[in-house]
C-alpha cells in the first residue's frame, strides 16, 4: 500500500522473482560447494603428483569463475533488484532489519572475489601450499556468505522470536536456520559433483574422465545421502499451516513437488550410474542431464520454501501483497484505494467501477495472480464463477483457501473487483446490473429506515402470504400495525422501495427453483475455481458420474480426504444437501 | 508533503553511520567504475589505432577490465545497500516506475561482463571482432550508466512521479529531467578522464616489464586525463546551472558546508590539472581520489537539497541495536586483512614466476 505496483498482469512479478532466484540459487550452491571440491581436486593432484588431475581442476577453476563470479555474482544483485520491484514493503522491511548482516556478506562477497581471482590467475605459479590456502579462504568466506543468506532467508518463513522482540539475533537464528544450513551445506557439496560432471565429459583422455567423474560421482551420491536427514529435520521444524500446505494442501505445491521428487529420482539414478556402476558411460548428453535435472530440483526446492509461506511474505508479520498483518484490520475498514498512495481513484463510483476494480486486484491479488499468463492465472480461476459467488467467495477468501491472504478491503471493494474479474477479465456483461443497483438501493433504505429495531428475518415473517399492494399500503401507516412503530416519514418512493425490498425477502425462500439455485451458488462458492462443472479444467461432473446422490453428499463431508489438495468443504449440512442436489440435477441436465 | 512518498521504516543505529558508510564505499565505486568505463574506451582506442604498442597496450587492459568488471560490481552493492537504508522509500519508488529498464540493468552488465573475459581469455585470437567484442562492453557500460542516471535523478523527485498513473508498465524513464543529460554527462566525462589517469597508472606500473607500453600508456592516458577533465569542468557547469535554483544556491552561499565543499572543489579540480600537465602520475592519483571523495558529498548536497522539502534522513526513526554492526566492523577489519595478505601473495607468485 506504501508503493506503486509495477503491473504487468500478462507477466507477474512472481515469476520474475522466481527465473531469476531459481537461477541465481542453482549457481550461488554450486559456488560454495565447488570451491570446496577445487581445493580437494588441487590436493588429490598435488599428493599423487599427477599433472592431468591438476591441469582439470586448474580448467575447472576457469569454468567455476567464469559462471559463479559472472552469472552467480550480477544474478545475485539481480535478485535484490528483481524483489525491490516486485516486493517494495518486504525488501524493505529486510534491508532495513538486517542491513548489518548484508553489510557482513558483502564483506565475504569481496573476499570471495579476490580469493577466486587469486586462485585462478596464481594456478601453477603460487606455491602449492599458499595456493592451497588461497582456496580454503574462497571456500571459508563463500560458505560464511550461506551462513549470512540463510539467516535472512530463513527469516522470512520462520521469523520466530523476532515477531516478539524484534532483535537482530532472534531474526537470525530462527527456527528452520540450523536445518536449512546444514541441508543447504549439502546441497552445495551436492552440486559440486553435479557441475563437475559436465567439466568431465568434456575430458579427451579416458582414464582421467573415469577418475574425476568417479570422484565427483562420491562428492553427489554422499552430499546426496546426508541431505536427507536434513531436509527431513527441516521440515519438521515448519510451523503447522507451512507444513500443511507442504503436504498437500496447495495445489501449486503438489505440483513443484512432483517434478521436484522426479528430478531427485534422476539425479540418484543418474549420480549412482557414474559413480558405482558405469562410469564410462558418462558423456556431454548425460552431463547435461544431470545438471538439468539438478536446476529442477533446485527450483522445486525453492518454489515449495517462498509457497509455505504463503499468505505471507514474511510468515505472520507481512501479507504476500505487502499488507503488515497489524495493518489489515485498519485497511479493510478504510478501504484499499484510499488505503494506498498509489491508487489512481480513492473512490468507487458506478460509471468507473471496472476500474476501481482493477485496480483493487493490481493492489491485493497481482501479487501472485497474473492475468492469462503462465503463473497462477486468475481467469482460469474464475471462468465458471457467477458476479454473486465471486463476491461471496472475495469476502470470505481466506477461510476458503487458507493461502491466500484475507480481502482486506470494503464490500464495495469486494463488489468491484468482483465486477472487474467477472466483466472486466472475462468481457462477461454484469448480471443485471441495473436491477442488482436497484434492489441495492431499496436494501440500502429499509436497512437505514427499519433495522433499528427489527432485522429483515423479523419482517419476513411478519409478512408472509401479503402481496405488494398490502406491503406498500402498511408503509404509509405504521402505527396501525402496532401503537409502538412510529409512522414512517419518507417519500413515496422510498416507501416503494421498501416495498420492493420486502417482497423480495419473500420471494428469495418461496420460489420453487430456489433451492437449486442454492446449490448452484455454492457450486460457484465452493468448487468453480478448481472445477469448471461439464467439461474442461478439472470438470466435475465426469467424476460423479456414476455416484449415486447419496454418495455425492457422503463425499462432501470428506473433501479433504478425497484428493490431496482439496480443502474440506466448510458448509452447513443443509447447505451441503442443496449442493448435493445440484450436482445429482446437473448431470441429469437439469440446471443450465 | 507530497502524498506520494512511502513511509520509510526503522533504522538500528543513528543516520550518520550509514551516511559515512554510504560515501566511503560509493566514492571506492565511483573510482572503480571510472577506471572500468575509461579503460574500456581506451582499449577500444587502442585496438582501432593498431600497431604493435598500441596492441600490447590493449592486451594488458584486456587482462585488467573483468577484474575491474568484478571489484567495480561487489563496490557497487554496498552503496546500494546503504542509499536503501537511508534512501529506500524513495529508490524503491523510483525503480518501480522504470522497473523494466532498472532491471534490464542485469542482463546488461552479465552481457559487458561476459564480452570483458571473452576479451580477455581470446585475445589473441579475436581479431578484428575483438573491436565488435569491446565496443559492445562500452556501449553496454555506457547504456547501464544512463539508466542509473534515469534512476536516480527520478528518486530525487517525487513530483515526477505522476507518471506513474499515467503508466504503471514499468517504462517510464526520466528524460523530461534537465538534470539528466548534464548529470550523465558529467559522470561519463568524469569517468573517460579518470579512467585515462587509471591507464597513466597502469603504464608506470609497466614500465618496470614493458617500457614502450609503459611510456604509451602513462603519455595516452594522462592526454585523455586532461582532455576530459577539461572538458567535464565545463559541463560541470551546465550541470550546475541545470540544477533547480534552490539547490544550486546551496553551493552559493545558502549552505555553508556546501559552499566550502564546492570551492574546495574548483581549487582541487586547478591543483589535478596542474599536477597533470606536469606529467606527475602519482600526485594527480592522490588528489583525484580526494576530488573523487569529495565530489561524492557535493552530489550529497545535491540529493539532500532535492529532497529537503519532503525528507531529510535525521527523521528515520533509530530502534538501537550495536551488536550487528560490530560484527560487520570486525568482520570488515578481518576480510581487508586477508584481501591484504592475498594481494601480497599474489604479487610475490606473480613476479616470481616472471623471473622463474
Amino acid at each position: 500500500m506504501n508503493y506503486p505496483v509495477w503491473y504487468i498482469p500478462s507477466v507477474g512479478g512472481g515469476l520474475l522473482i522466481a527465473l531469476i532466484a531459481i537461477l541465481h540459487v542453482f549457481i550461488s550452491h554450486f559456488a560454495v560447494g565447488g570451491g570446496l571440491y577445487l581445493v580437494l581436486a588441487e590436493r588429490m593432484g598435488l599428493r599423487a603428483k599427477n599433472r592431468a588431475i591438476l591441469d582439470f581442476t586448474k580448467g575447472h577453476a576457469k569454468f567455476f569463475l567464469l559462471v559463479t563470479l559472472v552469472l552467480g555474482g550480477i544474478t545475485g544483485v539481480g535478485i535484490w533488484f528483481i524483489i525491490s520491484l516486485v516486493q517494495p514493503a518486504a525488501t524493505s522491511l529486510l534491508i532495513h532489519t538486517f542491513v548489518f548482516g548484508w553489510a557482513t556478506e558483502w564483506v565475504f562477497f569481496l573476499v570471495e572475489i579476490a580469493a577466486i581471482l587469486v586462485y585462478f590467475y596464481t594456478f601453477d605459479r603460487m606455491d602449492p601450499k599458499t595456493h592451497q590456502a588461497v582456496g580454503w579462504i574462497y571456500f571459508g568466506s563463500a560458505w560464511l556468505s550461506l551462513f549470512l543468506i540463510n539467516g535472512i532467508i530463513g527469516f522470512m518463513l520462520t521469523p520466530g522470536a523476532w515477531v516478539a522482540d524484534g532483535n537482530f539475533w532472534s531474526g537470525f537464528f530462527n527456527p528452520t536456520f540450523w536445518p536449512s544450513l546444514f541441508f543447504r551445506t549439502c546441497i552445495a557439496f551436492l552440486f559440486a559433483g553435479v557441475y563437475a560432471f559436465l567439466t568431465t565429459s568434456f575430458l579427451k583422455d579416458d582414464a582421467l574422465r573415469r577418475t574425476m567423474t568417479r570422484y565427483s560421482g562420491k562428492w553427489a551420491l554422499v552430499s546426496f545421502l546426508l541431505a536427507v536427514p536434513f531436509a527431513y529435520w527441516y521440515f519438521s521444524v515448519l510451523p503447522e499451516p507451512a507444513s500443511r500446505l507442504v503436504e498437500g494442501a496447495s495445489p501449486t505445491i503438489q505440483r513443484a513437488l512432483f517434478f521436484g521428487l522426479l528430478a531427485v529420482a534422476a539425479l540418484f539414478v543418474l549420480s549412482l550410474l557414474l559413480t558405482i556402476a558405469k562410469p564410462s558411460v558418462h558423456n556431454k548428453p548425460v552431463a547435461v542431464l544431470v545438471v538439468a535435472s539438478a536446476l529442477v530440483f533446485m527450483g522445486a526446492f525453492e518454489w515449495t520454501r517462498e509457497a509455505a509461506r504463503r499468505p505471507y511474505v514474511i510468515h505472520g508479520v507481512m501479507y504476500s501483497h505487502g499488507v503488515l498483518a497489524k495493518d489489515l484490520h485498519d485497511i479493510s475498514r478504510r478501504g484499499i484505494l484510499p488505503s494506498a498512495r498509489f491508487a489512481a481513484m480513492r473512490e468507487i463510483h458506478e460509471e468507473s467501477l471496472l476500474e476501481a476494480g482493477e485496480e483493487i486486484f493490481k493492489l491485493h491479488c497481482y501479487a501472485c495472480h497474473t492475468i492469462r499468463g503462465i503463473n497462477n492465472d486468475i481467469a482460469a480461476r474464475t471462468g465458471s464463477m457467477s458476479y454473486r459467488a465471486l463476491v461471496g467467495y472475495i469476502e470470505r477468501i481466506h477461510e476458503r483457501r487458507y493461502f491466500i491472504p484475507p480481502f482486506g478491503g470494503t464490500e464495495a471493494e469486494a463488489r468491484a473487483l468482483a465486477a472487474f474479474l467477472f466483466s472486466g477479465v472475462h468481457g462477461r456483461p454484469l448480471p443485471g446490473a441495473e436491477g442488482d443497483r436497484a434492489a441495492d438501493a431499496s436494501r440500502d433504505t429499509f436497512e437505514a429506515n427499519c433495522t433499528t429495531c427489527h432485522d429483515a428475518d423479523l419482517v419476513k415473517s411478519r409478512t408472509v402470504g401479503w402481496d405488494r399492494q398490502r406491503i406498500r399500503k402498511a408503509l404509509d401507516r405504521l402505527s396501525a400495525l402496532n401503537p409502538a412503530m412510529p409512522d414512517f416519514q419518507g417519500s413515496p418512493a422510498e416507501k416503494d422501495r421498501i416495498a420492493d425490498y420486502i417482497v423480495s425477502l419473500q420471494r428469495g425462500s418461496a420460489e420453487p427453483g430456489a433451492i437449486l439455485d442454492a446449490g448452484e451458488d455454492l457450486f460457484e462458492e465452493n468448487c468453480a475455481m478448481c472445477h469448471a462443472l461439464r467439461a474442461g479444467e478439472n470438470a466435475l461432473l465426469p467424476k460423479v458420474a456414476k455416484w449415486s446422490p447419496e454418495r455425492i453428499r457422503q463425499a462432501l463431508d470428506r473433501l479433504e480426504t478425497l484428493r490431496g489438495g482439496m480443502p474440506a468443504l466448510s458448509a452447513t449440512p443443509k447447505e451441503k444437501d442443496a449442493l448435493a442436489g445440484f450436482l445429482a440435477g446437473a448431470r441429469e441436465g437439469g440446471a443450465r | 508533503m507530497n502524498p506520494l512518498v512511502p513511509s520509510p521504516d526503522t533504522i538500528p543505529v543513528p543516520w550518520g553511520y550509514f551516511q559515512f558508510l554510504l560515501m566511503l564505499t560509493f566514492s571506492l565505486h565511483l573510482l572503480l567504475m571510472n577506471a572500468l568505463l575509461g579503460s574500456t574506451g581506451i582499449a577500444l582506442y587502442a585496438h582501432l589505432r593498431g600497431g604493435e604498442v598500441h596492441r600490447r597496450l590493449d592486451s594488458g587492459l584486456s587482462k585488467v577490465l573483468p577484474l575491474l568488471v568484478a571489484f567495480t560490481v561487489n563496490f557497487g552493492v554496498a552503496p546500494l545497500l546503504f542509499v536503501q537504508v537511508l534512501y529506500g522509500h524513495f529508490f524503491y519508488a523510483s525503480s518501480i516506475l522504470m522497473a523494466v529498464f532498472w532491471l534490464a540493468v542485469i542482463p546488461l552488465l552479465i552481457a559487458a561482463y561476459y564480452a570483458a573475459y571473452l576479451y580477455g581469455f581470446r585475445f589473441g585470437t579475436l581479431g578484428r571482432a575483438g573491436a565488435a567484442v569491446i565496443g559492445l562492453a562500452l556501449l553496454l557500460f555506457l547504456a547501464v550508466a544512463f539508466l542509473y542516471t534515469n534512476n536516480m535523478t527520478l528518486m530525487l523527485d517525487p513530483r515526477r512521479w505522476q507518471a506513474y498513473f499515467a503508466n504503471p508498465r514499468g517504462t517510464v524513464l526520466n528524460l523530461g529531467d534537465p538534470t539528466l543529460i548534464p548529470r550523465y554527462l558529467h559522470f561519463v566525462l568524469g569517468a573517460a578522464a579518470i579512467g585515462g589517469l587509471f591507464v597513466a597508472l597502469f603504464g608506470r606500473a609497466k614500465e618496470r616489464t614493458d617500457k614502450e607500453v609503459g611510456e604509451l600508456a602513462t603519455r595516452l592516458g594522462l592526454r585523455i586525463f586532461l582532455v576530459f577533465t577539461l572538458a567535464e569542468v565545463v559541463v560541470g557547469f551546465w550541470f550546475l546551472a541545470s540544477l533547480p535554483r534552490e539547490v544550486m544556491l546551496l553551493f552559493m552561499g545558502r549552505n555553508a558546508a556546501g559552499t566550502v565543499l564546492f570551492a574546495a572543489g574548483i581549487v582541487l579540480t586547478a591543483l589535478v590539472l596542474l599536477a597533470g600537465f606536469r606529467r606527475k602520475v602519482l600526485p594527480t592519483v592522490v588528489l583525484t581520489v580526494v576530488l573523487v571523495y569529495l565530489m561524492t558529498f557535493l552530489r550529497d548536497f545535491v540529493r539532500t537539497g532535492y529532497l529537503a522539502p519532503v525528507f531529510s534522513p535525521d527523521q528515520l526513526k533509530v530502534v538501537p541495536q550495536y551488536g550487528p554492526m560490530v560484527l560487520f566492523a570486525v568482520t570488515l577489519v578481518a576480510g581487508v586483512s586477508v584481501l591484504a595478505w592475498m594481494v601480497l601473495k599474489a604479487k610475490e607468485a606473480v613476479s616470481g614466476s616472471r623471473e622463474g
